[in-house]
C-alpha cells in the first residue's frame, strides 16, 4: 500500500495530465467549436477502465465519458480486438460512447514493460459529422442514420501508424473534411501527450504502486462524498418536468419523471414513468442520463470533490430500457444530448428542492439553444457549417439573484465572437444583449435571457434545437416562472414568422433571425424583494416600470434611464 | 547624474535599490508600504536614500513598478473605480457583461460572475456599423453619438471607453467618437484602436474599458509622484515597468496604463533575464518563492516569454487561470504561473483521510506555528524546521523559531494520518514540490519548452530552500542562487532595458510571393516605431528592433508567435514558415507542412538599451571554503534518512568554493539546500551554482 503522500502525488499528477491534454487539444484544434468554445473533455483511466483523473470542461461529458470508455473497452473485448502499444481507437457510436454522433472519442492505451496499464482518452464535439443537416444536430431526425456517420470502435492508429483508410472514410462523410482532419490531429496529439505523461508517472512509481494508488484515490473520493450524503435528509423525493416538443415534425410534449432516493451510502435516480422513446432527436442514450444525474448531484455537494470513479460509484442511475432516457438503437439522439440533458437536471432539481431547499435554485433557462447553420459561402464558393449555443438566465437562489445571460447546467461552452463569425460566414449581427423583463420574479429574481440576432447575407439553411418556448422555466417558493424563449424570422419584406423551438428553415439574403432565450425562474415571494434591488434593475433597464409597480409593488420612486435603455424597452 | 534608482512596491515592503554607475556600489533600503497611498512609501524610501548622503541631482533615472493599477482590480484596498461610460455599437452594450457567456465554476449553484466594470446604464449605444472587412455599412449617426455623449455627461463620468464592432479593421468611427467625446466632455477617453487592434470584440472591449478606468487613477498618481520628486530636487525622468518587463515613460504609462498592470510580478523575471545575460545562460526558468506563493516563468535568449492576453483580478485553479473569473486584457505580459506554495502554506488532512498541502496559507499573521505568533496550523516552514533544513535562528537571530510549537502543530495532522511528524513533514515537502513543478510545467512543457534544457534561477525568501528538489522533479540540471535572493527583483530593475511593444493586424494567407507584402508591412510599422521613439529622444543607433509574426494554419483559432528575420526575402519567408511548422510540432506534437499557413498580426518590439551592469568581480579562492564559513553541523532529513549536515555561512563563502551535498548554506534572508548528489560552486559574482555532481 503506497503512503499518503505518494497517493496524493499520483492523484495530482493524473489530474494535471488530463488538464494539460485539454490545453493541447484546444490550442491546436481547427474548428471554432473546440478552439473558441472548448467543447471537449480529457481523462486518464486505469487498466480496469476506471476514471482516475478528468479535466472539468463540459458537464455533459462528465459522467458519459467514463460510461463510453467502459462500453468501448467491453466492445473491444467482446470482438476480441487486442490493443497494442501505439494503437488509438476512435468511436462516436452514441450507443457505445455515450453522447451523440458529433462527439468523437479517441482512446489510447498506455503500456509499461509490455503490459497495458492505463488509458488516455479525450472526447471532442465536431462541428459536423455529416447527416441530413449542416452541423448534424437535427431538429427532426427520427433515426440515427439521419444524424451523421456512425463510427464503431475502430483502430485509427495501429502501432503508431495512422490509418489513411479510416481517415478517408470519415472525411468523405462530413461537410468540412479539412477541419475534421485538423481536429482529429489535435485529439491525437492530446492523447499522445497524455500517454507520455502517464508512462512517466508509472515509470517513476512502478505499475503496482500506481494501480494501488488509483484504488486509494477512488476510495478517498468515495468516502468524502458519503460524508456529504450523511448530512442530507434520507428519503425518497420525486420530481418531473417536460420537454415541450419532441421534433420539428411532431409537436407534442414528453414527460421526464424521476424518483431520487438519498441514503448515507448512495443516491439513486429512478427514471421509471418517463415517456417511452420517441420518433424524434430528443432521446438520450444512457450515458447522457448518467451525465445529467452526476452533474445534479455534484452541484449540490458543498465541498470540492474530485471527478473520478470514486464519485461515480456513489450514484446509481436506473432508466428503463426503451424509455426516452435510455433509448435503443436506432433511435435518433442528437438533441437529447443537448436539450433533454438539461431537462433531466431540471426534473432532478425539482425533486431535490424538497430534500435540500436551501441549495436548489429555481429553474434556469433550461436549454443550450443550439443554432446550426450552413450553406455555400458566396465569397469562396465553398460549403460551410457553423454551430453555436446561446446562454440565458440562471434561476434565482437563496440569497442571490440568478445570473444574467449565461450558460447553465449541462453546458459551459464559450460563445463564438461576433467578429470571428462575420469574418468567416455570410452574416451580420444586429444584437447580442440581455433581454429585459424575461426573468422570473421573486425575492431573488431569475437571470435575464439573451437576444441574439443577425441578418443573412446569403442563402442559409438554419436548424434550431431549443426549448422552453411553451413550457416556461419554473419559479420556486413563490417566485414566478420566467418568460419563454422565442425564435423569429423577420423576412426582408418585414413579415415576421414565429418558429417552433425545434425548427428548420431557410434564410434568404436580408432575412433576419432573432433568437430570444428564456430567463431563469424567480426564488421566493416577489413582494419580499428589497426596494433597492428593484430600483437598480429599473435603472439598468432590466425590468420595466410596469413590472416594478405591478409585481414588486414599488412606488414613489424616481429613476432615470438612458436613451439606450428606453429604446430597448420600447421594442 | 550617475545613480539609477529602482523602487519595487510590494504588499508589505517597498524596496529601493540605488546603483551608482561610477562607484559600482549598491544602496539598498526597505520601508513599510503604504497601500492606500503608495506614493507615500515611495517618497519615504527616497527620503531615506537622500538622508544617506545621496544628492538628489545625482539621480539619473527613477524606475518604478506600477502596482496602482493591479491593486485597483484586486479589490483589496477598497479603492473605488472612477465612474466610467462605454460607447459601443448599437445592440452590443451587453457584450461587456455577457463576456464569453460561460460561468467560472461548473458545479456550484451559487456561482457568480464578476460585476461588469461599467454598469448597464452607463453602457451607451450608437447607431453605426462596420463589417468584418472594414467597410462602413452604416455611417455613424451624429445624433445618436451626441445623445450618448450627453448621457455620459449627465452622469459626470471621469472617463469614457469607446469600442465599436470590427473597429480593428477600420477605426474611423472610433476616431470620430473619440474626438467628439474629447471636445464635448473634456474627460479621459480611450478608443479601442489605441490599445488593442485585434479581433474578438469582448476581449478588445474589456481591454479598452480597463485602460479607460485606469487612466485617471494612474495619471493622478504620476502627477503626485512627480510633484514630490520635484520637491525633493529630483529632476530624473520616471519610468514604469510594463507587464512585459520593459520600461515605459510617463506619457506612455498614463496613456496606456493597461500595459503596466501586472508589472509587479514581472520585475523578478526581468531580474532573472538580466542575470541570465550576465552569466551567458541561454535558457533559464525563474523561480520566485515567498511566504504565500511560488511563481515560475521562462526566459529564452535572455528574453522573458510574453503572453498576449491575461485576465485581471481573475481566480486561478492550481496555477491555471479560470476563464471568465476576471477581466481579460490584451496587452503583452510576462508568461508567469503562480501557485499557492510558500513558507506559510498550510498542511492539513481532508475529511476522507488524505494529506493535502495548501492552497490555504497562514499568511503573515499568524504565520507558521513555529513563529510563536499564535499560529496553530502546521505550515511548510514548520516542516522545514522539523526536518532540519531551517535552523532555529532566522534573520541573524532576529527571529527565533520554536521547534516545540512546530512539533505540536504537525502532530495534530500526523496523528490523524497515522504518521510520525518527520514523515509527515517530509511527505508534505514532496507534495508542495509537485504543486510548484506544476507552475513550472505550465510555463515550459505546455509551451513546448523542455525544462531539462534550462537552468533555474531561484530567489525570494523560500526559493533557494526548495529549488533543488524542484529541479530534481523536472530534470533541471543547473541551478543559480543570486547573491541577495530576497531583494533580487529590485536589483533586476536597475538594469532593465526600455521595451516598447507594437502590434498591427495582418490577416493574409501566405504563399511563395507573400514576402514583399510582409516586408512592406513590417517596414511601415518600423518606421512608425522609429519616428515615435525619435520623438521620445532616443538615438537610432541605441534602438534594437525585433520582428515577430503571429501565425497559424488556415482554419485554426490560436496563433503561435514566430520570430521573423530582419529582412523578409523569399528565402526568409521560407525560413519563417519552417520555423512555424517546427514550433507547432514542438508545442502540439504535430505539424502539417502541406497545409496553408496564415498570419494574423505582425509585431515589432523595440529595445533601447540602458547601460549594462558592471558588477564587481571577486578573485578566485580555494575550492575548499575557509574554515570560518562552516557554522555548525546539524541533523537534517534527506531522501529517507537523517544525515549529519554541514551548515555554511554564505557571507563567508568565496569565489571558487565548492560544497558537496548534503549541505545547507544560510544567509540573512534565505537558506539554500544542497541535496545529496548535488554540488555547489560559488562564481566570481558570488552567485551559487548548484549542479548534479559526478
Amino acid at each position: 500500500m503506497p503512503d499518503k503522500a505518494t497517493v496524493e502525488l499520483i492523484k495530482r499528477s493524473l489530474i494535471y495530465t488530463a488538464e494539460e491534454m485539454g490545453v493541447a487539444l484546444r490550442r491546436s484544434a481547427y474548428s471554432p467549436n473546440i478552439r473558441e468554445r472548448a467543447d471537449h473533455s480529457c481523462a486518464v483511466l486505469d487498466s480496469y477502465g476506471r476514471t482516475i483523473g478528468q479535466a472539468e470542461h463540459i458537464p455533459v461529458h462528465l459522467g458519459s465519458l467514463p460510461v463510453g470508455l467502459r462500453n468501448t473497452l467491453q466492445y473491444l473485448e467482446r470482438e476480441e480486438v487486442e490493443l497494442e502499444e501505439g494503437d488509438v481507437v476512435i468511436v462516436n457510436d452514441p450507443y457505445i460512447s455515450g453522447t451523440h454522433l458529433n462527439d468523437i472519442t479517441l482512446i489510447q492505451p498506455v503500456f509499461h514493460r509490455g503490459e497495458l496499464v492505463a488509458y488516455a482518452a479525450n472526447k471532442a464535439h465536431h462541428s459536423d459529422v455529416g447527416g441530413a443537416s449542416p452541423a448534424s444536430i437535427s431538429a427532426d431526425a427520427d433515426e440515427i442514420h439521419q444524424e451523421g456517420i456512425v463510427i464503431p470502435p475502430t483502430k485509427l492508429v495501429r502501432r503508431g501508424k495512422t490509418s489513411r483508410e479510416v481517415l478517408e472514410m470519415i472525411t468523405r462523410n462530413v461537410r468540412m473534411p479539412s477541419i475534421t482532419l485538423g481536429d482529429l490531429h489535435a485529439q491525437l496529439a492530446a492523447n499522445t501527450l497524455g500517454a507520455r505523461n502517464i508512462a512517466e508517472i508509472i515509470n517513476r512509481y512502478g505499475a503496482k504502486t500506481f494501480l494501488e494508488a488509483c484504488s486509494e484515490i477512488l476510495d478517498q473520493t468515495e468516502k468524502a462524498v458519503r460524508l456529504e450524503y450523511e448530512r442530507m435528509p434520507e428519503g425518497e423525493y420525486v420530481g418531473e418536468d417536460y420537454l415541450e416538443t419532441i421534433s420539428a415534425r411532431e409537436e407534442r410534449p414528453a414527460r421526464i419523471a424521476v424518483k431520487v432516493s438519498i441514503s448515507p451510502k448512495r443516491i439513486e435516480m429512478d427514471f421509471s414513468g418517463t415517456e417511452k422513446q420517441v420518433k424524434g432527436p430528443v432521446n438520450t442514450v444512457y450515458g447522457v442520463t448518467v451525465a445529467a444525474s452526476m452533474f445534479a448531484v455534484r452541484s449540490i455537494l458543498s465541498h470540492h470533490v474530485e471527478v473520478n470513479d470514486g464519485f461515480y460509484r456513489t450514484v446509481r442511475v436506473y432508466a428503463p430500457e426503451g424509455c426516452m432516457l435510455n433509448a435503443c438503437w436506432p433511435a435518433a439522439v442528437s438533441a437529447g444530448n443537448v436539450e433533454t440533458s438539461q431537462r433531466i437536471v431540471d426534473a432532478i432539481y425539482r425533486a431535490l428542492s424538497h430534500a435540500v431547499p436551501d441549495r436548489i435554485p429555481a429553474a434556469a433557462h433550461g436549454s443550450m439553444t443550439n443554432l446550426m447553420m450552413g450553406g455555400v459561402h458566396p465569397r469562396t464558393g465553398e460549403r460551410w457549417a457553423f454551430y453555436e449555443t446561446i446562454g440565458g438566465g440562471y434561476g434565482g437562489r437563496l440569497g442571490k439573484d440568478g445570473v444574467d445571460g449565461i450558460h447553465v447546467n449541462m453546458t459551459n461552452t464559450l460563445n463564438t465572437p461576433i467578429e470571428v463569425i462575420e469574418l468567416y460566414y455570410p452574416v451580420i449581427f444586429n444584437t447580442y444583449s440581455l433581454r429585459p423583463d424575461s426573468m422570473g420574479h421573486g425575492e431573488f429574481r431569475g437571470g435575464c435571457g439573451i437576444e441574439r440576432s443577425f441578418t443573412a447575407l446569403a442563402e442559409i439553411d438554419v436548424t434550431i434545437v431549443g426549448e422552453r418556448s411553451r413550457i416556461a422555466p419554473w419559479g420556486l417558493w413563490g417566485g414566478t416562472g420566467a418568460k419563454p424563449s422565442e425564435y423569429l424570422v423577420q423576412r426582408g419584406s418585414g413579415e415576421v414568422i414565429r418558429l417552433s423551438s425545434k425548427a428548420r428553415t431557410r434564410l434568404s439574403p436580408g432575412d433576419r433571425l432573432i433568437i430570444r432565450t428564456a430567463g431563469g425562474g424567480g426564488y421566493g415571494e416577489p413582494r419580499r424583494r428589497s426596494r433597492e434591488r428593484v430600483l437598480r434593475d429599473l435603472q439598468y433597464g432590466l425590468i420595466s416600470r410596469e413590472i416594478a409597480e405591478r409585481v414588486y409593488g414599488v412606488e414613489g420612486y424616481s429613476v432615470s434611464t438612458s436613451s439606450t435603455t428606453r429604446a430597448a424597452l420600447s421594442t | 547624474m550617475s545613480i539609477r534608482v529602482a523602487v519595487d512596491v510590494g504588499g508589505t515592503f517597498t524596496d529601493l535599490v540605488a546603483y551608482d554607475e561610477r562607484s559600482r556600489e549598491f544602496i539598498v533600503l526597505k520601508v513599510s508600504s503604504t497601500p492606500e497611498q503608495p506614493e507615500v512609501g515611495v517618497i519615504r524610501a527616497l527620503e531615506a536614500l537622500l538622508s544617506k548622503g545621496v544628492e538628489a541631482r545625482e539621480i539619473s533615472v527613477f524606475l518604478h513598478v506600477g502596482t496602482v493599477g493591479a491593486n485597483l482590480f484586486r479589490g483589496q484596498l477598497k479603492l473605488s473605480l472612477p465612474r466610467a461610460a462605454l460607447i459601443t455599437t448599437e445592440g452590443m452594450r451587453d457584450v461587456l457583461e455577457i463576456g464569453r457567456q460561460n460561468r467560472p465554476e461548473l458545479y456550484n449553484v451559487f456561482f457568480e460572475r464578476p460585476d461588469p466594470l461599467i454598469p448597464r446604464n452607463l453602457r451607451l449605444e450608437v447607431a453605426e456599423r462596420i463589417d468584418a472587412f472594414g467597410n462602413i455599412v452604416k455611417p455613424i449617426n451624429p445624433n445618436s453619438l451626441n445623445n450618448a455623449i450627453w448621457e455620459a455627461g449627465r452622469y459626470a463620468v471621469e472617463t469614457v471607453a469607446i469600442c465599436f464592432l470590427n473597429s480593428y479593421r477600420n477605426p474611423e468611427h472610433e476616431r470620430l467618437a473619440r474626438e467628439a467625446v474629447s471636445r464635448e466632455l473634456g474627460v479621459y477617453v480611450c478608443a479601442s484602436y489605441e490599445v488593442d487592434r485585434e479581433h474578438r470584440e469582448y476581449e478588445r472591449c474589456s481591454t479598452t474599458v480597463v485602460n479607460a478606468i485606469l487612466m485617471p487613477v494612474v495619471s493622478k498618481y504620476m502627477e503626485k509622484l512627480q510633484q514630490e520628486l520635484r520637491r525633493l530636487g529630483v529632476s530624473a525622468p520616471i519610468y514604469v515597468v510594463s507587464s512585459s518587463g520593459g520600461l515605459l515613460d510617463v506619457n506612455e504609462a498614463v496613456k496606456r496604463p493597461v500595459a503596466a498592470v501586472e508589472s509587479g510580478p514581472a520585475a523578478g523575471v526581468v531580474g532573472a533575464a538580466v542575470l541570465s545575460r550576465v552569466l551567458g545562460l541561454g535558457q533559464v526558468l525563474s523561480f520566485d518563492m515567498g511566504g504565500t506563493t511560488a511563481k515560475a516563468s521562462a526566459v529564452v535568449g535572455h528574453e522573458p516569454q510574453v503572453l498576449t492576453e491575461i485576465e485581471l483580478g481573475g481566480k486561478a485553479h492550481a496555477g491555471r487561470l479560470i476563464k471568465g473569473s476576471g477581466y481579460p486584457v490584451r496587452t503583452p505580459a510576462i508568461d508567469l504561473a503562480e501557485v499557492s506554495a510558500g513558507g506559510g502554506t498550510i498542511i492539513w488532512m481532508t475529511q476522507a483521510g488524505g494529506l493535502e498541502v495548501g492552497p490555504i496559507s497562514a499568511g503573515a499573521s499568524p504565520g507558521p506555528a513555529c513563529y510563536g505568533a499564535g499560529g496553530k496550523e502546521p505550515t511548510i516552514t514548520d516542516a522545514n524546521l522539523i526536518v532540519g533544513r531551517l535552523g532555529e535562528k532566522l534573520l541573524d537571530g532576529g527571529l527565533m523559531l520554536r521547534r516545540d510549537l512546530a512539533e505540536r502543530a504537525l502532530a495534530r495532522v500526523a496523528d490523524g494520518l497515522g504518521m510520525d511528524i518527520a514523515e509527515l513533514a517530509a511527505a508534505s515537502l514532496r507534495i508542495l514540490n509537485l504543486h510548484m513543478a506544476r507552475a513550472v510545467r505550465l510555463v515550459s512543457v505546455e509551451r513546448g519548452l523542455d525544462p531539462s534544457r534550462f537552468a533555474m534561477i531561484a530567489f525570494g525568501g523560500a526559493g533557494p530552500m526548495h529549488v533543488a528538489e524542484l529541479a530534481e522533479e523536472l530534470n533541471i540540471p543547473h541551478i543559480v542562487i543570486p547573491s541577495s535572493p530576497g531583494l533580487f527583483s529590485a536589483y533586476g530593475l536597475v538594469f532593465t532595458d526600455f521595451r516598447y511593444d507594437y502590434v498591427s493586424s495582418h490577416l493574409t494567407v501566405l504563399d511563395g510571393d507573400s514576402h514583399a507584402e510582409l516586408e512592406n508591412a513590417f517596414r511601415e510599422l518600423e518606421s512608425m516605431v522609429l519616428q515615435q521613439l525619435g520623438e521620445k529622444g532616443f538615438k537610432r543607433e541605441a534602438i534594437i528592433l525585433s520582428r515577430v509574426v503571429d501565425m497559424r494554419y488556415l482554419g485554426q483559432g490560436y496563433e503561435l508567435l514566430v520570430p521573423a528575420p530582419s529582412e523578409i526575402t523569399r528565402a526568409g519567408l521560407r525560413k519563417l514558415t519552417t520555423a512555424f511548422h517546427e514550433k507547432h510540432e514542438a508545442m502540439y506534437g504535430y505539424s502539417r507542412p502541406e497545409e496553408p499557413v496564415e498570419t494574423t498580426a505582425i509585431r515589432v518590439v523595440a529595445y533601447v538599451q540602458t547601460s549594462k551592469p558592471k558588477l564587481v568581480e571577486h578573485p578566485p579562492a580555494s575550492a575548499k571554503p575557509q574554515s570560518q564559513a562552516l557554522k555548525e553541523r546539524r541533523q537534517a532529513f534527506f531522501g529517507d534518512s537523517w544525515l549529519e549536515t554541514p551548515v555554511y555561512d554564505r557571507s563567508r563563502l568565496q569565489c571558487g568554493n565548492v560544497i558537496e551535498g548534503p549541505a545547507i548554506i544560510e544567509q540573512y534572508d534565505s537558506t539554500t539546500i544542497i541535496p545529496i548528489g548535488w554540488r555547489a560552486e560559488i562564481d566570481k559574482y558570488l552567485n551559487i551554482h548548484i549542479a548534479r555532481g559526478n
